[in-house]
């Protein structure tokens, strides 16, 4: 089924590519990526593994090894509204109700057995204990080898040594699976392109801090975390320069819209995963987001010569894998670099990670003349969706802001 | 001059690294009846052990604490470390990182973590950094440990009315006021003439939190027969550290703490779920012919492997009762039926 769906949108969108092999179309090129991983994922002949949020995708790419973290799968079964089906599979087999849905929906779609077959998993600490859980039952589920990454909250050097020494011990794992060592040239040349999508991806998030911003609120949706899985690749890089030049083309050609940015947002942490009208919701009021808490680069180049200490050094500067002072410091850092008028966190329900920061984020914004709109949503099960109370909060928000 | 209290909420800090300081540890369990206003800063669907630790940080709920130490040990515990910080600005307060697997590379990195926060607590404390006031207090720590071991044995046995509560009591008196007195009050209990009953169910407890020695009384109550409190709040808070292991003491609490009987969090990577197949070995050598557990709401590391438990003690032919709740006599009170009517099932 999942195989067939992303095989449905490969051939759709290349197709629409196709009528306009000139343009830059940076979202379809970036969807098109996206789905051939699904079909990668799903094809069954690819060596594949389900990883942690916060894995070294690139290592992970220059061992020939397709991975991807398995809260994109709850994503991908929510904007497909299929979610449902298997959250409710997962709630039947005795899994909390009120966990979070991501993990919800990965954990009934491996129940009814519509996840890939990993060959092995790689768990990661970060961002949460309730995604490593997941981990761990996967493991026990499909019978395969796990290695967990832990990742601790603290930058101090005991920590990057012993990250350093886990992800050198997880590249050994990797390589005892799938029968081939860790070349360190390849590896290299992985961070090489890294580095390249990295600058890129900085000079995206210069242009979309520009004001009125040539983004509009979908054009990054979910940007920085996807975009990880595309790490130490040619394909990564190439996403990344069509984001680049698009935004540098609207710039160029003065498309943006300043009457609809009345108000800048920022987006705390996940988006919304189904189909929600949030856009169009926010340009009612001439709001929109112009940037999202994950969009951003926190790390230092990778060094090749270094690999290890590089990759672990970047792990820990991730907001998410820190302690509420160190991500309430960037979040006030983006608000001032984006000139944001207000910030929202939409509290996903079942997140403790997330949603147990939220007065600290809120007093934090606040602290600097940002108010947040806390929307309590569940960002992947819409069966408890108010759409019309988030109309309302959206509407008394953005008055407020322009009040 | 009395000790200065350093607070702590998770059975992974190591307490006798505190009392080594000069400290008296005292756990912050989540109790009292203070408002609840804790969400304000976290969010509702915490779950109640830390937005009841916050409370009482808020409604200032606490004996004289002038530090903290919280364990990096689940999202909910890194949340309640931040908000402290927040509610109580002027306390000091350290943050343990926890891995969650037994990897030797893990217990090396833990115990670099339990050398800082040793060196940390000591300084607090303008104290000279001693390893050997470390392992002194290990072995204070190891012989309530060995003391409970047996009273432990003993609830396994045979039916003790009152034995259960008692050994809770001790362990509360660790926790909060002081492992000498606690360890007095064991080897009373192991030298006192407990007479047995019959007619209850034995059955082995497990989950995260449960404090409260009156609920056991109340199990008791309810036709049951405790064989064990496998819980953060029980067994697991004073287990056993092999000295033998290391000279480093440091090191043998890192790999004691790792390697013994696990919270849901910690990880056994070449076994997974293994938590399972523990709970159903821990409950036979108990003796106990049911297993009933026990987990706070909205606590994920325990709510997702109780389907994986579950699936286990079936397997195993053994009943099972599970209960979510916040661990109040309230919420408690709540079950007779069912509690009730699982040790009627059960027969006995």
């Amino acid at each position: 089924m999942m195989y067939d769906y992303f095989s449905s949108i490969v051939t759709g969108i290349t197709a629409k590519l196709e009528q306009d092999p000139q343009g830059i179309h940076a979202r379809k090129r970036y969807a098109l990526a996206v789905a051939t991983l699904g079909r990668r994922l799903y094809s069954g002949d690819a060596r594949i593994a389900w990883c942690g949020v916060t894995a070294p995708f690139d290592l992970l790419n220059s061992m020939g090894v397709t991975s991807c973290f398995v809260e994109f799968v709850g994503a991908m079964l929510a904007s497909t509204e299929t979610a449902e089906l298997f959250m409710q599979g997962a709630e039947d087999a005795g899994y909390a109700a009120d966990s979070c849905a991501y993990h919800r929906a990965v954990t009934g779609a491996m129940l009814k057995s519509a996840m890939p077959v990993p060959d092995f998993i790689i768990g990661t600490s970060s961002p949460c204990t309730a995604g490593l859980a997941v981990m761990e039952n996967m493991a026990k589920q499909y019978n395969r080898d796990l290695f967990v990454v832990n990742v601790p909250q603290s930058e101090s050097p005991d920590a990057v040594r012993f990250l350093a020494r886990q992800i050198e011990e997880m590249a050994g794992f990797v390589g005892d699976h799938t029968g081939q060592a860790l070349s360190r040239n390849r590896l290299g040349e992985a961070l090489e392109l890294t580095n390249e999508a990295t600058v890129l991806i900085k000079e995206i998030y210069g242009l979309a801090k520009q004001k009125p911003s040539p983004v509009d609120s979908r054009f990054l949706n979910n940007f920085g975390v996807v975009i990880t899985l595309f790490m130490g690749t040619r394909e990564g890089v190439d996403i990344c320069r069509g984001f680049r030049d698009e935004l540098r083309h609207r710039v160029a050609t003065n498309a943006m819209d300043a009457s609809q940015e009345r108000i800048r947002l920022m987006w705390v942490q996940n988006r919304i995963q189904f189909p929600f009208p949030l856009e169009s919701m926010l340009a009612e009021y001439g709001a929109k987001i112009v940037v999202d808490e994950l969009n951003d680069v926190t790390w230092e180049p990778m060094d090749p010569d270094n690999p290890f200490e590089s990759i672990a050094r970047r792990i820990l500067s991730i907001p998410f894998s820190r302690n509420a002072d160190a991500r309430v410091t960037h979040l006030q850092t983006l608000a001032r670099e984006y000139q944001i008028d207000g910030a929202i966190n939409p509290c996903h329900w079942g997140c403790r990670q997330g949603t147990g920061l939220r007065g600290i984020i809120s007093n934090g914004l606040k602290e600097i003349g940002v108010p947040v709109l806390n929307l309590e949503i569940d960002c992947v099960d819409s069966r408890n969706l108010a759409e019309g109370q988030i109309h309302t909060r959206f509407e008394a928000f953005t008055e407020m802001i322009q009040g | 001059m009395k000790d200065k209290i350093l607070g702590f909420t998770c059975a992974y800090a190591p307490v006798p690294i505190i009392e080594a300081a000069g400290f008296q540890a005292f756990r912050v369990l989540p109790q009292g009846e203070c408002p609840d206003q804790a969400g304000q800063l976290l969010h509702d669907n915490l779950c109640p052990h830390v937005k009841r630790v916050l409370d009482r940080a808020l409604d200032n709920d606490l004996p004289e604490v002038s530090a903290m130490v919280f364990v990096n040990s689940c999202d909910s515990m890194r949340r309640v470390a931040d908000a402290w910080q927040v509610a109580r600005p002027k306390d000091q307060v350290m943050v343990l990182d926890l891995p969650s697997t037994n990897t030797p590379s893990s217990i090396d990195f833990l115990a670099t973590e339990y050398d800082r926060m040793a060196r940390t607590l000591f300084t607090w404390n303008n104290q000279a950094f001693s390893r050997e006031k470390v392992r002194a207090r290990i072995k204070v720590w190891n012989d309530l440990s060995h003391t409970l071991g047996r009273l432990e044995t003993k609830m396994g046995e045979a039916f003790y009315p009152g034995l259960a509560a008692a050994v809770q009591i001790v362990v509360n008196t660790a926790a909060t006021d002081s492992v000498d007195a606690a360890l007095a009050m064991a080897k009373a209990a192991v030298a006192k003439a407990w007479a047995p009953a019959r007619g209850h169910a034995p059955v082995f407890l497990f989950g995260n939190l449960l404090f409260d020695p009156k609920v056991f009384d109340l199990f008791e109550n309810w036709n049951m027969h405790v064989t064990r409190l496998d819980f953060c709040t029980g067994s697991r808070f004073v287990s056993t550290v092999d000295l033998s292991l290391a000279d480093d003491p440091f090191v043998a609490l890192a790999r004691s703490y790792m390697t013994g009987p696990p919270c849901a969090r910690t990880m056994d990577i070449t076994r997974p779920g293994n938590l399972a197949q523990e709970i159903v070995e821990r409950a036979g050598a108990s003796n106990a012919r049911a297993v009933m557990g026990f987990t706070l709401k909205f606590c994920d590391p325990y709510l997702a492997r109780i389907p994986g438990i579950r699936q286990a003690l079936q397997d195993a032919g053994i009943p099972f009762l599970m209960l979510e709740g916040d661990c109040t006599m309230g919420d408690i009170g709540q079950q007779q039926t069912r509690i009730e009517a699982f040790t009627e099932m059960l027969g006995v």
